[in-house]
Parts: structure tokens; C-alpha cells; sequence
């Protein structure tokens, strides 16, 4: 493999890990270029979108060398783009050398993260925490505590049978409506909308909406357009959830909910 | 609105961890969270409306992201992301699509309007975060870590 095509392969993959784990395009592409000029290359060009790379090198020489890479959207991961982020200014100060930092770069894509307990336990934290302050009691934040760690507990079980995006934010959303609502019925004497409100917080799509935002800034349209319809058909996704279980409440005798 | 602050960061933390931030930026991204918090309902209680408060919350926010971000030497996003989840309007999606099924159609417009006002006003409060230069950023971030060379 000739050496230009070695070191296109550590840079696109560098940027690879950032994108699929919610780094935004700007600093993809800056990236991808940073670590291709810190190996002497700079005769280059690349193209970041949401869900792609591509990228080439010395177009016009011997060694010329392109790469494609399909990145689909995963699961955001700060601790990775932080990494990925580190790894390419060591490269860039010329510390590292190429076998060195494709060694970072799998240790960085190997790193397990959090034990699953702890996730459950913060997705049932945040939920009872937003709830609260979007006007709910302590008491009701007791209750969607419990559902937030409910949904979290499904989210990992979605992400992990690879669900649909817009199938798991239904069903979670309807989800915790219903545990809302059926601990409401029970008589447990909750400020069941405010419970609701603080337990759909783990779907709402902030972390789309804000890398829209900064995709659109850095003139990256396409890609902000990506996350926007993201976004859009997210809220969409939740709305549809919470109203059908809404509905099918008031179908099954619990009449009119009162506000 | 002490122990509303205190929700906040705990909250904020607990969707850092969700987000995978790195350990250390925990305490950054609870403190980034509570100013927004702070912010939006300092100026919702003097009568500006979700609307203005949520545009000047989310200004608040990105400002302070990007001057944490170059003190840490983080990406901001790390900041961003988990600090921007106590603005987002998920109770005006939630009244939203509830006016909806019960088919209050007059409620349903004025919230669905209003929730897209909040998306809009943290969107524009963003943009005015991130026109400042980089540089002024980096130039605190320098002042903090003075080059060993």
C-alpha cells in the first residue's frame, strides 16, 4: 500500500469516528485535512456530509489514492469526538507517528463507555430533573424518575435489536404516556402532563437540533437540512406517540383528561 | 428557583452521561446548563415571555460554551449539546399534539405556534453565540494556558 493511501486511511478513519458520533462537519473536514497536512500531504480534497465522506489525495501523481466512506448517524458519543479531537492536534504538534495513532484510534473505538446500570439510573435522573423544572412536584418527579429509567432501560434494548428510529420514539413516548397515565387512573394523584413532559425528554432531539444549527452556520446546508428533517420528524415521532395513547385512554373509559 | 438550579445541573449531568461526555467536563457541562437555566428564567419572570427568554438563554449558552471550550480544550459541542436540553421545548410539544387529540383546535394552533416560536428563538440565539470570532475565544483560552514554548 503506498503511503499516501496509509495515511488517507488514518485521517478519513479519524474522521469517521467524529461523525458517526455527533462531531459536526466543519469539524470533520478540518479534521480529515489537519491530519493529512501533518503527514505532508497537501494536495487534497475532502467532502463531509451528514451520513458520507470523500475524500482524495495527490490527485495528480503516482500515488494517487480516494476514499468513500458510508457513515450512518449512531448513537452520539461526546467521549469519542473529544478523543478523535485530541488524537489530530497531537498529530498536528507532529507527536504521534502513523502506526502510533492508528493504535490510539482503535483503542479510542474499542472503549466500551458506561456500564448499563448507569445509564438507566441518569436517563430516570434527567427525566426527574426536567421535570421538575418544567413545573412538576417532587412527588411527580418520583414518578418520572421511575419511567425515565423505564424508557432508557427500552432505548438500549431498541438500540440493541437496531428498531427503527421512528418506531422506538413512538413507542417510547407512548410509553411513558401510558405509565403516566395508568399510574394517574390508579389514583396516585399526579400532575400526570408535567410527569409526561419530564419523561419524553431522553427523545426530544436537542442534540439534532443544535448540530443543525451549527451545520447551517458553517455553510454546510445539505447536512443541516439532514439534521433539521431529523429533528422535525423526531417531534413528529413523539407527538404521534403521546397522542395515541392519549386517545386510546379516552377510548377505554378514562374520559376527558382534566388540565 | 435555588433548589430549580439545582435540578438543573443534576439534570444536566445525567444527560451528559447519557451523551458520553468525558468525566472531567461534568462539573463544565452542569454549570453551562444552570446558566441557561438561570438566564431563561430570570427573564421569563420580568415578563419577557418563553419566546425572548429562551433566544437570550441560548446566547448565554453558546457564549459560555465556546469560552469553555477554549479554557478546556474541548469541542464545544461537548458544552453545547448537554447545556441546550433545559431549553428545549418539549412541553410545548407536548400541549401541542394533547390540543390536538382532544381537538381544541384554537389551543392546538396557539401552542403548536408558540413551540415553533422557542425552536426558532434558540435557533437565532445560537446563531448570535457563534458570529462572535474564534479568536476572542482562543485568546481566553491562551491567557489560561500559557505556551510552554
Amino acid at each position: 500500500m503506498p503511503r499516501s493511501k496509509e495515511i488517507l486511511n488514518l485521517a478519513v478513519s479519524i474522521g469517521e469516528v467524529m461523525l458517526e458520533s455527533g462531531g459536526e462537519i466543519y469539524r470533520v473536514q478540518e479534521t480529515v485535512g489537519h491530519v493529512l497536512e501533518a503527514y505532508g500531504i497537501g494536495d487534497y480534497h475532502v467532502f463531509v456530509i451528514t451520513n458520507g465522506i470523500f475524500a482524495t489525495v495527490h490527485e495528480q501523481r503516482e500515488d494517487a489514492g480516494s476514499m468513500v466512506r458510508y457513515v450512518p448517524i449512531g448513537e452520539v458519543n461526546l467521549q469519542r469526538v473529544a478523543a478523535a479531537n485530541q488524537l489530530s492536534r497531537e498529530i498536528s504538534a507532529g507527536e504521534c507517528k502513523i502506526e502510533e495513532a492508528y493504535e490510539k484510534l482503535l483503542a479510542c473505538r474499542k472503549d466500551k463507555g458506561l456500564p448499563k446500570w448507569l445509564l438507566i439510573l441518569s436517563g430516570g435522573v434527567g427525566c426527574a430533573g426536567f421535570g421538575y423544572l418544567m413545573g412538576a412536584r417532587p412527588y411527580d418527579s418520583f414518578f418520572s424518575f421511575f419511567l425515565g429509567m423505564f424508557l432508557e432501560a427500552f432505548l438500549i434494548l431498541a438500540a440493541h435489536y437496531k428498531t427503527s428510529k421512528f418506531i422506538t420514539n413512538i413507542l417510547g413516548s407512548a410509553l411513558i404516556t401510558a405509565g403516566s397515565l395508568i399510574f394517574y387512573a390508579a389514583g396516585a394523584g399526579i400532575l400526570y402532563d408535567r410527569v409526561i413532559i419530564g419523561g419524553i425528554m431522553p427523545l426530544l432531539p436537542g442534540v439534532s437540533l443544535t448540530t443543525a444549527i451549527r451545520d447551517l452556520f458553517g455553510g454546510d446546508y445539505l447536512s443541516g437540512g439532514i439534521r433539521l428533517t431529523d429533528a422535525l420528524l423526531t417531534s413528529m415521532c413523539i407527538a404521534i406517540g403521546v397522542g395515541a395513547a392519549v386517545k386510546a385512554f379516552q377510548m377505554l373509559g378514562g374520559g376527558v383528561l382534566p388540565l | 428557583m435555588i433548589s430549580q438550579v439545582i435540578m438543573c445541573m443534576l439534570a444536566t449531568v445525567a444527560f451528559a452521561i447519557l451523551f458520553h461526555v468525558p468525566r472531567t467536563e461534568y462539573f463544565f457541562c452542569a454549570v453551562n446548563g444552570a446558566v441557561g437555566w438561570i438566564t431563561y428564567a430570570s427573564w421569563n419572570m420580568h415578563g419577557a415571555g418563553p419566546v425572548a427568554a429562551s433566544l437570550w438563554a441560548a446566547l448565554a449558552l453558546t457564549l459560555l460554551a465556546r469560552a469553555f471550550s477554549a479554557i478546556r480544550r474541548m469541542p464545544s459541542t461537548v458544552f453545547l449539546i448537554t447545556g441546550i436540553f433545559s431549553l428545549v421545548p418539549g412541553s410545548g410539544l407536548y400541549y401541542t399534539s394533547y390540543f390536538l387529540i382532544v381537538g381544541d383546535l384554537a389551543r392546538f394552533m396557539e401552542k403548536g405556534t408558540e413551540t415553533l416560536k422557542i425552536a426558532g428563538a434558540i435557533v437565532l440565539g445560537m446563531i448570535f453565540g457563534l458570529v462572535l470570532p474564534q479568536g476572542w475565544f482562543n485568546q481566553l483560552g491562551k491567557l489560561l494556558h500559557p505556551p510552554d514554548h
